[in-house]
């Protein structure tokens, strides 16, 4: 059958028609057999603008359509909302970004803009004629459970959050303490394996002895930070430091503390196992602040490698100065030392003076905590990825902060890397509150544009399933390799590794592509 | 042969890529007009049949523009990107090519100066060498 493919070029608010010769557009356009009708309206994001466009892809019946406007990601929902209402599949709405690839970036160049625009208005016609149209499917997920894996500052934060979305919150915890959250709470229980993808995975969840299955329609990775106790050679020397939050309950409970105080901001400053990300300042200052109106008479130093103290942070750290807060900065080279026979006297090189400080101290308190050692784990069964510092990796730190590349895993608070008390709270909240309007949705949308294999060509070689990170490619009951769409994200990674060329995106193919190519190729501009 | 424009293929994925060439755009960046982009879902999806065959239709240069390979929209999707420009480099070479007409760049679609950046190097690259195999054709 003929392709019946609609034009429309958009004027783009003058700017396009400005450059652009709309007229001698619109006859390329007409050249080609398969366009029916072309349109040019003063600007497609205006939906007003759309209804005479749609009443004429009716009369004409066209079967697809090529919109030379702005950038896809703009334009296109309402575009395709309007196209599918006149009868016209959404995945054969092909879209040019005539506005930013030529009329911006070549404003003083009129003849060679035109040129282009022709071209890639051709490029665009055969490349729709060879688009294939595509359905989304949906499937009921099995379960509401957001599973939290860790329950402290961010993973109960995430828990209230995602129960006010109606969801049902599983805490699964890692030791026995008692705490409140809503939701089941899973003590002394860990995640080992997973199956599945966004929306209906299944967790295997070792409780104390046993092991067991879970589903879960989300995931939130909550696991927070790491050791609580000195690493390398201070753990040597020193034997009762406490982390930065034990210290503050202390302080809380109104003992004095023990003789001068040292904060050193990492539990291992000389070993290399640890960058200092994020020396937890709005805790460290406000804990010594308080430190210092409660006990006016003991000595308080800070040792730190980085200052990070932000926004009004900044206020705290010249109050905590101003009351007689030492602050000593160290670099690796002088990194704060202990020598076990003297276990009282930490000396470190002072940057800024060039010295050798030896700092006697009754209470070491270490305040950033690295990444959790489960991390490790959990990325594994859950096959997430990690960040070179050993926490996990969020998708993109503009778009998604709370969300893994993998659809339906959330990941919140130290997980990520260390933090301050309030951020990871926030962060949790964030993340519940995602997770429950992934699960409130209830179906999986899944299809469109996915990968597929002729299991012809299929050699069953399994560099498809290494290669996916959705675990979208399996090798089925036939010996052949199958793509799960549910768990398919339309990257088409497994496309263009196949060494037998046996899988192909939908709409993406290596024809749609290279004719694209080649017509873009044609012009001369 | 100087007056002749090179023309260059650019292959960037919907996801920063195109993001980054549109940024640039709007913050008033020109780039040459012989740059043609074609949009992939994904620089992982790029083969190198594709880089090839634009080399072979008359493209004196192509480049391929992914997300930072840390913050990359599909996980590993510009590290695969990446190795399949190292392949075709290592086809080029062996056909006696010159195997600086395809190369990989990163951006983040925040980075407006990513997109011309690349354009201007390739277009660079394609007036230093001039057409392929000495411009017989």
């Amino acid at each position: 059958m003929k392709a019946m493919v609609q034009v429309v070029l958009c004027r783009c608010c003058i700017e396009v028609s400005k450059l652009l010769d709309m007229e001698r557009l619109q006859k390329v356009a007409s050249e080609s057999n398969n366009v029916v009708s072309t349109v040019a309206v003063d600007a497609v994001c205006d939906g007003r603008n759309l209804a005479p466009v749609m009443a004429e892809a009716k009369l004409k019946e066209v079967d697809r359509a090529v919109v030379l406007a702005c950038h896809k990601k703009d334009i296109s929902p309402a575009v395709v909302k309007a196209y599918r209402r006149a009868g016209v599949n959404e995945y054969l709405v092909e879209f040019v970004n005539i506005r930013e690839e030529v009329v911006l970036p070549h404003m003083g160049d009129h003849e060679s803009a035109q040129k282009k625009a022709e071209t890639k208005l051709r490029a665009a016609i055969s490349r729709a004629v060879l688009l294939s149209p595509l359905e989304k499917l949906t499937e009921q997920m099995a379960t509401r459970n957001v599973v939290i894996i860790g329950a402290g500052v961010a993973g109960q934060a995430a828990a209230s959050e995602a129960a006010r979305t109606g969801a049902h919150t599983i805490l699964l915890e890692k030791t026995g303490r008692s705490l409140k959250a809503p939701g089941v709470i899973l003590p002394h229980s860990q995640v080992v394996g997973a199956k599945g993808y966004g929306g209906n995975f299944t967790l295997r969840i070792r409780a104390g002895e046993k092991s067991e299955d879970l589903g879960a329609a989300a995931v939130v990775v909550a696991t927070g930070g790491g050791w609580t106790s000195l690493r390398g050679p201070l753990a040597k020397a020193v034997k009762d430091a406490m982390p930065l939050y034990r210290f503050y309950e202390v302080l809380l409970s109104g003992s004095p503390p023990n003789g001068p105080v040292v904060i050193v901001d990492t539990p291992d400053p000389v070993g290399k196992t640890v960058r200092v990300q994020d020396y937890a300042w709005d805790e460290t200052l406000e804990t010594v602040i308080e430190l210092k109106k409660k006990h006016p008479d003991t000595l308080v130093t800070v040792v730190f490698q980085e200052m990070r103290a932000f926004g009004l942070s900044e206020l705290a750290y010249k109050e905590a100065a101003d009351i007689g807060v030492r602050f000593v900065r160290y670099d690796r080279n002088g990194s704060p030392k202990v020598d076990p026979k003297q276990p009282n006297t930490l000396t470190v090189k002072d940057l800024s003076l060039g010295e050798v400080l030896s700092i006697r101290f009754g209470t070491l308190v270490f305040a950033s905590i690295p990444p959790n050692e489960d991390n490790k784990l959990l990325a594994d069964a859950l096959r997430i990825s990690m960040t070179a510092d050993g926490g996990t990796r969020r998708g993109s730190i503009q778009r998604w902060p709370v969300t893994t590349p993998k659809p339906g895993v959330f990941v919140c608070g130290s997980a990520l890397f260390p933090k301050s008390k309030a951020e990871a709270k926030v962060e949790g909240q964030a993340a519940g509150a995602m997770a429950g309007a992934f699960v409130m949705r209830g179906v999986v949308e899944y299809g469109g544009v996915v990968a597929e294999v002729t299991q012809d060509k299929c050699s069953a070689c399994l560099t498809c399933v290494r290669t996916c990170p959705y675990e979208a490619p399996f090798i089925g009951t036939a010996s052949k390799a199958e793509i799960r769409i549910q768990a398919c994200q339309g990257c088409g990674m497994c496309v263009g590794i196949c060494p037998s060329k046996a899988i192909e995106l939908r709409n993406y193919t290596d024809e749609q592509i290279m004719t694209e190519t080649r017509t873009l190729l044609g012009g001369d501009f | 042969m100087t007056d002749r424009r090179p023309k260059i293929v650019g292959f960037c994925c919907e996801k920063h890529g195109a993001d980054a060439a549109v940024l640039a755009a709007r913050s008033g960046k020109h780039i040459d007009a012989s740059v043609r982009l074609v949009q992939v879902p994904c620089t992982g999806r790029i083969d190198g049949i594709h880089l090839l065959s634009a080399l072979e239709e008359g493209a004196d240069a192509v480049f391929v523009l992914g997300c930072l390979e840390k913050n990359c929209y599909y996980d590993t999707g510009s590290i695969e990107g990446r190795k399949r420009v190292g392949y075709v480099k290592q086809v080029l070479a062996e056909a006696g090519i010159e195997k600086e007409r395809v190369e990989m760049f990163n951006a983040a679609s925040t980075n407006a100066w990513a997109f011309p950046e690349a354009a201007a190097k390739m277009v660079e690259v394609a007036k230093r060498l001039g057409p392929i195999g000495g411009g017989e054709k």
